[in-house]
């Protein structure tokens, strides 16, 4: 049955999505739920909760509250808040008995402005998507809430831009979709050839992402980044790659997999095939995979289905968790991902931004 | 107090200004990373070889999972997810709750003796049937004993929680049985008593056959709790579950608080021996000249140091302020968010005695905040350390299994030991369910 998970966990939601994204730009992010979102994601899907101050709460829903309807104490509660923290900005995000109940967010948040006098925004989550949905979305909001095309005397002019090594003109980037659910390392290997403006967002902050209209390219290193770049794109006109422009290198068919979020597969999928010549095809297991994939990769959703996929798999790429719903001739190669297992494998996580460092271990 | 930007903003207050039995406002929410304490996925592997399924959305499923694949026990651990599809259309969620269980019980290699099924928020607000679910799960697996659970934290507040819910259904799926004479049974709390533990030594003394809920040997072992002529519980959120479980079959009942209260100690373990047909001919004064020797040697170690104590290490926290104050130790501030209205003796006294005792709440927003850098305080409990900033901490929960006299002297022990030895409290306290297994 497509809705079961016998062996295999489900992947990190759209709510942790929500709050890993925004963690480091300063805002109070509200998770109108009873109990049990902060904790899930501040246990599960958070590295940087123990270290790093961030103010995300939860409403503490109660049966009453959710029944008649009381908006009243979200409101009041968030308000109180924001006067005792002072946060840069607000923002909401659901969870499945609002979600049930229809309530009115955006209403919400104009209520809550109104009051405060600070930026709030709603993110569209239920905690019924997975991280990718939840980040995107929270990406997006942040974007269409604060980013303004000022003018831009830098953008074509030479002169305005940092050097490279030898001298050469570099191009203005902003990485984007790098959270620590996708990636454990904040050091952003370019070589050189970008200036980096922002980052969203990992060892970032929301300064560097308001100067993101400067750039000259966006960088999508995950899916959570696709839907911000799009409207980025369409908004200030900045281009985007996806990765390492991986999609551009052609893959053929292979029981090879990588089995994991697209972008991320795919940035190992293209190395692979530089580096060794090997094809390995995508089976992209999370939600966002529109304009990620080649013809000969998959999105496959569910137990049933990934384990349909890797059936006839001769070497995996995958999580460990994979392992148990692989085929056992398989050669299985652990990657571990930080939104599926969690703590478990933290260490053993490798630096997608060095890949040489996980070959050679490998 | 001060966060770290300077600003007044704590929601503490002396304890002579604390309302009873909530002290605190209810606002926002904020959840510190110190996860010692069990949940129900921890509480649910008690049933050995039980199988334990949620049927909920991705988000709310992902805190259990990983719960127990943290213990190495996704083995035992299946999910049903729902989706926006079971929201809304008519009687969507009972299909999904009834397919799903049942296609993960049939995906198992043999069929587990017992199966706790988990339903949720949503199935409360969209009215499933969960009786005609379970109607349609047994009638398909007439082997399987169900257990009846909930995981709706919606009713965290008010109603009864999932935890406590939990309890309680664990003990509904134990049948009467012919009684043992000889069987006693400890339920409801879920660390082990310790070796020394005086209901242990008294049931021991006794020659009874004792079967304590959370480390039953094997399910039939564990079914047959249902022989047990008495039933002890020692931990609050198991009150209700086997004050029922008691009742159903008509047996005795008594429940045992671990408190830091000589009248109260010598009252429960007389009650104890009297319902073991005995009389409890321990010498009282001598007893509690051990316990005073021991937190005398306990005080020269400690001395003056700052103390603070959560609600998380004891169950009843407030008893054991009292004796410290009463003791003279240094203590200053106890983390709790709600006082068990069993405790208003003693926060009355606090009130009355020590009325500048600190009162702290635990999920207040400016717990976020707060500056932590309290290191020579001794803690007592994850959360009083996590939120001082301290590596000195008495590690335990639910009481740490300690009971009676011994467990007064035990304790005293382990303060004195917190305070000459560090902890890695960056470690441990993130870790979840302590005393369980941890892969992390």
């Amino acid at each position: 049955m497509r809705k079961s998970y016998v062996r295999i966990p489900v992947y990190t939601g759209d709510v942790s999505g929500f709050a890993s994204a925004l963690y480091e730009l300063g805002g109070m992010l509200v998770i109108h739920d009873p109990s049990g979102c902060n904790s899930t994601y501040n246990t599960h899907d958070e590295v940087r909760w123990y270290d790093k101050e961030s103010l995300i709460f939860i409403s503490g829903l109660n049966d009453i509250d959710a029944i008649t309807g009381n908006d009243d104490k979200l409101i009041n509660d968030t308000v109180s808040a924001a006067k005792r923290l002072n946060p840069r900005f607000i923002a909401l995000a659901n969870s499945p008995i609002p979600y049930l109940n229809g309530t009115d967010f955006e209403g919400i948040c104009r209520i809550i402005e109104n009051r405060t006098g600070l930026p709030c925004f709603y993110v569209k989550t239920n905690a019924m998507h997975d991280y990718t949905v939840g980040a995107s979305g929270a990406y997006l909001a942040f974007a269409k809430k604060f980013l303004k095309a000022g003018p831009d005397p830098d953008r074509g002019n030479i002169e305005a831009k940092a050097s490279g090594a030898n001298g050469k003109q570099l191009k203005r980037v902003n990485i984007i979709g790098v959270t620590p659910l996708d990636y454990t390392s904040t050091t952003i290997d370019v070589s050189g050839r970008y200036d980096v403006i922002s980052n969203w967002s990992y060892g970032t902050d929301f300064d560097s992402i308001m100067r993101s209209p400067e750039a000259d390219l966006n960088i999508v290193m995950s899916s959570c980044g696709l839907a911000v770049a799009k409207y980025m794109e369409k908004t200030f006109g900045i281009p985007y790659q996806t990765g390492n422009s991986y999609l551009e290198l052609p893959r053929g068919k292979s029981r090879n997999y990588i089995v994991g979020e697209p972008v991320t597969s795919g940035i190992i999928a293209r190395k692979i095939k530089l580096e060794y010549g090997m094809d390995f095809n995508i089976v992209a297991t999370t939600e966002i995979t529109d304009g990620l994939l080649s013809e000969v990769d998959d999105a496959c959703h569910g137990e049933d289905m990934i384990k349909e996929k890797i059936a006839d798999g001769v070497r995996i790429i995958a999580d460990p968790l994979y392992r148990v719903i692989a085929p056992p001739t398989a050669e299985f190669i652990e990657l571990p991902h930080f939104a599926l297992s969690g703590r478990l494998y933290l260490k053993r996580i490798p630096n997608l931004f060095n890949l040489e460092e996980y070959y050679h271990e490998s | 107090m001060n966060d770290v930007h300077g600003a007044v903003l704590s929601q503490s207050a002396a304890v002579a200004d604390c309302r009873f039995p909530k002290p605190f406002d209810n606002g926002l929410e904020f959840n510190a990373p110190v996860h010692g304490t069990w949940n129900i996925v921890h509480i649910g592997y008690e049933i050995p070889g039980a199988h334990q399924i949620y049927i909920c959305a991705d988000n709310c499923m992902r805190g259990v999972v990983m719960t127990a694949a943290e213990m190495g026990e996704l083995a035992r651990f299946s999910g049903v997810v729902l989706e926006e599809d079971d929201m809304v259309f008519a009687g969507r969620i009972e299909q999904t709750t009834i397919e799903g269980v049942s296609d993960v019980l049939r995906s198992l290699d043999s069929l587990p003796p017992a199966a706790i099924i988990f339903p949720v928020c949503a199935h409360k607000f969209m009215g499933c049937d969960m009786e005609y679910v379970y109607r349609c799960l047994e009638e398909r697996f007439p082997k399987v004993k169900f257990v009846r659970a909930f995981m709706d934290p919606i009713m965290q507040k008010r109603g009864t929680s999932p935890d406590v819910r939990l309890r309680r259904a664990m003990l509904d799926i134990i049948d009467e049985q012919p009684v043992n004479p000889l069987a006693v049974n400890v339920a409801g709390c879920d660390v082990s008593m310790a070796e020394d533990n005086d209901i242990r030594k008294l049931l021991a003394d006794s020659g009874c056959i004792v079967r304590e809920m959370c480390c039953c040997s094997s399910f039939e072992d564990y079914m047959n709790m249902g022989q047990g002529r008495l039933n002890i519980c020692c931990y609050p959120a198991g009150v209700p579950g086997v004050k029922n479980f008691s009742g159903r079959f008509g047996r005795d009942y008594i429940w045992l608080p671990f408190v830091f209260d000589y009248g109260k100690t010598q009252t429960g373990l007389e009650l104890l021996a009297a319902k073991l047909g005995k009389s409890f001919a321990e010498d009282k004064e001598a007893m509690k000249n051990d316990v005073e020797s021991a937190f005398a040697a306990a005080e020269k170690v400690i001395m003056d140091t700052e103390i603070a104590l959560d609600y998380t290490a004891v169950a009843r926290p407030l008893s054991l302020g009292r004796f410290l104050i009463e003791h003279r130790f240094n203590l200053t501030k106890i983390y709790l968010d709600v006082i068990d209205t069993d405790e208003e003796e003693d926060f009355r006294w606090l009130q009355a005695n020590a009325p500048g005792l600190v009162i702290s709440s635990t999920v207040d927003i400016s717990g976020r905040v707060l500056r932590r850098d309290n290191a020579g305080c001794l803690a007592i409990g994850q959360k009083a350390a996590w939120f001082e900033g301290t590596a000195h901490f008495v590690n335990i929960v639910e009481g740490g299994g300690l009971y009676g006299y011994s467990g007064m002297i035990r304790f005293a022990g382990l303060m004195e030991e917190a305070l000459l030895e560090e902890k890695d409290t960056r470690d441990i306290v993130p870790r979840k369910g302590l005393g369980c297994a941890s892969l992390i």
